[in-house]
């Protein structure tokens, strides 16, 4: 009797859109937790003193330093549209298989337009 | 707890392979989880092939011709064959359902056949569902009316009624709560979109008068809150319910009424 095996579960599942999103957006709230306290830390440290300033920006310009912001960027753009979808079932409204459908494809491909948005306002080229 | 690996005893390993035997062109290789509970063996998937050209359309079908003309060993359980009683609730392709509702020709390439999801397995394709029966048990299912005077039917209004449409049609094959990840992780105290689809329906029964009393009893952080809209129970619904709003439609009640 306790020798039963445990069925396959999230091995075999398959995925889809509803289930993605919502794996995407625990995902993206845990980053956005590290991403907070890491930005705060920035923070801190620039009123510490000037040359921290300078540290941190070098580091900001460097492949990875970039690779962060714009993760952080993709990370809020995404975690935003994903709790607007959550809202808006939390009033009973959008569960129609069809209608979750395309609101997980408006999350996934907003967050990208969101983030590429940001990224040229924040260089100004908007 | 959330645990994403298979216990070392439950790991699937490589089971037999069954050559066709009947000359057929038009082979289909099927794999099933295969496990019997007289051996001490790890469960393990065994590859049918099997000639579709004599082959009916729904994956039942393809079970029930391994089971007459190749393997008698392979059990599952099934019955009425028409999508009624839940009897062959499987996973398919993926995709929890009933056998003998979905047909092969939707699954692509092999034919990955599992018994539902994060359950304890008697044998081969049977899971043990003791557990969700409990849970049904628990949200006491049955009409509750305190009146002992009203010795004739309780009327109901069109409307009212039609509010039951889309939660009574439910036949209990746990296609959706094995479907749930959040089952998965607290199966033994989320209650799971099957029951609480079923205790959406007694909520809402305008004849029952234990309202107040069944909304209290779902609303708890583990029994009712674990729903995070994943709506993996929606996908999964061979009947076409939508569990998912009904535990909307809960948690909505419970938000606004003052209980």
């Amino acid at each position: 009797m306790e020798n039963r095996p445990l069925s396959p579960h999230i091995q075999i599942y398959k995925w889809h859109i509803s289930s993605l999103v919502s794996i995407s957006h625990r995902i993206t709230g845990i980053i956005n937790f590290f991403a907070i306290t890491l930005i705060c830390i920035w923070f801190a440290l620039m009123l510490l003193g000037e040359s921290n300033y300078q540290i941190i920006k070098n580091f900001l310009e460097t492949f990875l330093g970039k690779f962060i912001l714009i993760g952080i960027t993709w990370s809020f753009s995404f975690q935003m549209l994903s709790e607007v979808r959550h809202l808006i079932m939390d009033l009973g409204y959008g569960f129609e298989l069809q209608t979750t459908k395309i609101t997980g494809l408006l999350v996934i491909f907003g967050s990208i337009v969101l983030t590429i948005l940001i990224y040229l306002i924040g260089r100004g080229l908007i | 707890m959330v645990q994403l690996s298979l216990p070392k005893s439950s790991e699937v390993k490589k089971g037999k392979y069954f050559k066709d035997k009947t000359g057929s062109k038009n082979l289909r290789k099927i794999n099933i989880y295969r496990w019997d509970p007289s051996t001490e063996e790890n469960p393990r998937i065994d590859t049918y092939e099997v000639d579709m050209d004599n082959c009916p359309s729904k994956v039942l079908d393809i079970l029930n011709k391994i089971k007459n003309e190749i393997d008698p060993t392979l059990a599952y359980r099934r019955s009425c064959a028409h999508g009624v009683c839940g009897s062959c609730a499987m996973n398919m392709g993926g995709k929890n359902g009933l056998a003998c509702t979905t047909p092969h020709a939707e699954i692509d390439g092999d034919i990955d056949i599992y018994p539902l999801p994060h359950l304890k397995v008697k044998r081969d394709l049977i899971g043990d569902l003791d557990g969700l029966y409990k849970q049904y048990q628990s949200i006491e299912p049955w009409l509750k009316n305190n009146s002992t005077k009203q010795t004739t039917e309780i009327y109901q209004s069109k409307e009212d009624r039609a509010k039951l449409d889309g939660a009574y049609e439910c036949i209990m094959c746990a296609c959706c709560s094995t479907s749930c990840p959040s089952y998965w992780w607290n199966g033994d105290k989320y209650l799971g979109p099957a029951v609480l689809l079923q205790a959406y329906r007694w909520i809402i029964d305008s004849r029952d008068e234990e309202r107040k009393a069944r909304l209290k009893k779902v609303s708890d952080e583990l029994k009712l809150y674990r729903c995070h809209t994943i709506l993996n129970c929606t996908n999964a619904c061979p009947k076409g319910l939508n569990p998912a709003k009904a535990i909307a439609e809960i948690k909505k009640m419970l938000a606004t009424a003052n209980v």
